[in-house]
């Protein structure tokens, strides 16, 4: 299944970029609370919000790993698997860029093309996403907080 | 503070389980996950031992609706209880927007739940929150043991000020829901932009 793009179609592209060059299956961006912020590729085979949870919890566990051998974090992870292998940038210390793939030997392509996309990705992360949209003018923390509260008590019954 | 996809239209809350190992963290979060049907909940992760002790962490992610363009979320999570792994308790605290503080209620539990409780009290210290302003609900577990403990005894001891609290028997169910909505609306009245 083809994702379509999502509303920041400049973040969606780089990661569209990211796919094709490195002859990936899958690519996705995760947020270091676990929320998958966008994906594209094939993403029929994973539930991405658990992906999403499971690959901020590891780098989290990484980030304790480097701070005991005395680093400040480590940049990169690759978990390698008999079929698919998952290659995960940090991006400024606040964002996971996942990619996965299958063929072994394309490992130096995945890190390239991640590379050449990462400070692109972190310039369209690091605008206020508040920027010329109406989306957070439209949005009414009043309104929010009443309507929120409503939707839990009708939810979380007992 | 909760995460605001704008690009998505998403919002997300992290609600983290805090207790001592066997308070029955998992077991609220696998009630919840029955309970509610439908597009509200999706797949349980659960990451345990072999001794079916929790060793990284369990996720449950909800999904409760549309609020004014926004889908709401809420994203539970438990903390492994048992002692040694003080440093995952640590790392999955961080960005939380609210705790519940799941107590054993059994008399024999009485310290455990005291060092647990002033483990998260520091955790959320080194995340720079306010203990005394943070979305907290102290959860009395097990409450159909012998001699359970006194809903105000973690409060009495540790003098932690009034507290919202609520009492559990979480293997049958009563007063999971309970809990969850006291945590998710205490959250969602201190969102901000």
């Amino acid at each position: 299944m083809m994702n379509s793009p999502g509303k920041n179609k400049e973040l969606h592209d780089l990661l569209n970029t990211l796919l094709k060059e490195s002859s990936a299956r899958t690519v996705l961006l995760i947020s270091k609370e676990g929320v998958c912020i966008d994906e594209t590729g094939d993403t029929s085979y994973i539930n991405t919000t658990a992906l999403g949870a499971l690959v901020a919890g590891m780098f989290s566990a990484t980030r304790e790993v480097a701070r005991m051998v005395g680093e400040d974090q480590f940049s990169i992870l690759l978990q390698q698997g008999e079929k698919r292998h998952i290659h995960v940038s940090l991006l400024a210390q606040s964002f996971m860029m996942v990619v996965i793939f299958e063929d072994l030997q394309a490992i130096g392509r995945v890190r390239y093309e991640s590379n050449k996309v990462a400070e692109k990705v972190v310039h369209c992360l690091r605008r206020d996403p508040r920027d010329g949209g109406r989306d957070a003018e439209q949005l009414s923390v009043p309104d929010f907080r009443e309507y929120a509260l409503n939707l839990i008590d009708r939810i979380f019954h007992s | 503070m909760a995460y605001i996809n704008y690009d998505n239209k998403e919002i997300a809350f992290k609600i983290v389980y805090f207790g001592p190992g066997m308070s029955g963290k998992t077991t609220n979060l696998l009630h919840v996950h029955k309970a509610l049907t439908g597009h509200t909940r999706s797949e349980m992760v659960v990451l345990d031992t072999e001794e079916e002790r929790t060793l990284f962490f369990d996720f449950i992610p909800l999904e409760l609706g549309m609020v004014e363009g926004f889908a709401l979320r809420f994203n539970l999570y438990t903390v492994p209880g048992q002692i040694h792994y003080e440093a995952t308790r640590q790392l999955i605290l961080e960005g939380a927007d609210g705790v519940v503080f799941v107590a054993d209620s059994r008399p024999t539990e009485g310290e455990r739940n005291l060092e647990s409780f002033r483990l998260m009290i520091n955790n959320l210290l080194y995340y720079r929150e306010d203990p005394t302003d943070f979305p907290l609900v102290l959860q009395y577990n097990k409450r159909d043991c012998e001699r359970p403990i006194s809903t105000n005894s973690i409060q009495n001891e540790l003098k932690t000020g009034p507290i919202t609290c609520t009492e559990a028997v979480a293997t049958r169910g009563l007063g999971v829901m309970e809990t969850l909505r006291d945590v998710s609306r205490m959250t969602v009245r201190r969102f901000q932009l």
